[in-house]
């Protein structure tokens, strides 16, 4: 610091980096993550503005420290006066826990089948497609189709009576 | 240059003639010895916590409790320097409204220039508690401009002293408590 206070352009960088490292550090402990950045240019520009006033008989850690304490303070108070609105009652909409418990269950049930009879189940069973147009979809004959879903349901049937493998 | 322009306050005062006539008599009685010997303790105590608040480690709090003990003490010191004919009369005729107020006046106006003086010095300077510290500063301007009033002061009586002179002291020190931090910035 008596270097830059000296004029010394090339140690004041370097003084100006080793800082805000550290007071990087010190705001990251006291402040919200959003706020940091701007606590740290506040003190850097507080440093600027008064290094004049650093004595070095009595060093530069509590002057620095004394200096962001203050900062820490001011941002503090920015916080407390920082408009906050409520959030409206009916802002939360309904459970959706059924519908994605449902959904990733039936994933892994389909994945238990043949592509052909999952591909088939899911246009026919889950996405509405009739017969026809699920046959136009996969390129497979309308028998085809309804056999993949017959076999397919059968078979997950028959997954489904054993309970430990599912879940 | 707290202490050069309070010198010059002193003597233009003195230099117009503004000192109290029986100073020659006076300045050795236990009364004069109490008023100035306060104030000038005073003064030179709010002074130094005033300019110690200006860096960044200065803590003015401490400073300004110590300085409002001395004050305390200096009052109660006060009651046992009291003049001899002070207990005749009432207390509105010690307290003398109208003068009080001319004399609560000249200080505030004494001290001015002294808080122009500390708002600069704050300002050039980086306290860390502005509002300790521009309290500090009102209360060393108002102590330094009661010490140089309290030379043309013709009053005789402590309690009028500690009333009027305290009522002085307040004003000047909302005063520079409600300037000094505007729009300070460190």
């Amino acid at each position: 610091m008596l270097a830059a206070q000296n004029g010394n352009g090339g140690a004041y960088r370097r003084l100006l980096g080793e800082i805000s490292d550290w007071l990087h550090r010190y705001f990251q402990r006291r402040l919200p993550p959003g706020d940091v950045d701007d606590a740290v240019q506040e003190t850097l520009l507080a440093v600027h503005r008064r290094r004049h006033t650093f004595d070095p008989h009595y060093g530069f850690g509590p002057w620095l420290a004394a200096i962001a304490k203050r900062k820490w303070i001011d941002q503090l108070r920015l916080l407390g006066r920082r408009p906050t609105e409520e959030l409206p009652g009916d802002l939360a909409e309904g459970d959706h826990e059924a519908s994605v418990t449902s959904a990733s269950v039936l994933r892994s049930l389909l994945q238990e089948l043949r592509p052909a009879q999952a591909q088939a189940i899911l246009l026919v069973k889950v996405q509405g497609y009739s017969i026809e147009e699920a046959s136009r979809e996969t390129g497979l004959s309308v028998s085809a189709v309804k056999m993949n879903i017959h076999r397919g349901l059968a078979r997950l049937t028959a997954f489904l009576e054993k309970p430990s493998d599912v879940e | 240059m707290l202490s050069g322009l309070a010198a010059a306050e002193l003597g233009l005062l003195l230099g117009f003639g503004m000192m109290r006539p029986d100073m020659g008599k006076m300045i050795a009685s236990p009364y004069m010895v109490w008023k100035l010997g306060s104030l000038a303790i005073l003064a030179g105590v709010a002074c130094t916590v005033a300019i110690s608040s200006f860096s960044p480690t200065g803590q003015p709090r401490r400073g300004l409790m110590l300085t409002l003990a001395l004050a305390l003490a200096a009052t109660v010191a006060g009651a046992f320097v009291a003049p001899g004919s002070a207990e005749n009369h009432s207390l509105l005729d010690r307290l003398e409204p109208v003068h009080g107020m001319l004399c609560a006046l000249s200080i505030v106006v004494l001290s001015t220039p002294m808080i122009a003086i500390l708002a600069i010095l704050m300002r050039n300077a980086a306290p860390t508690h502005p509002t300790g510290s521009a309290v500090a500063s009102g209360i060393a301007a108002s102590t330094c401009g009661a010490f140089i009033f309290a030379f043309c002061c013709p009053m005789n009586d402590p309690l009028y002293i500690t009333v009027w002179y305290a009522v002085a002291c307040a004003a000047v020190t909302a005063m520079a408590r409600w300037l000094l931090p505007r729009g300070f910035r460190l």
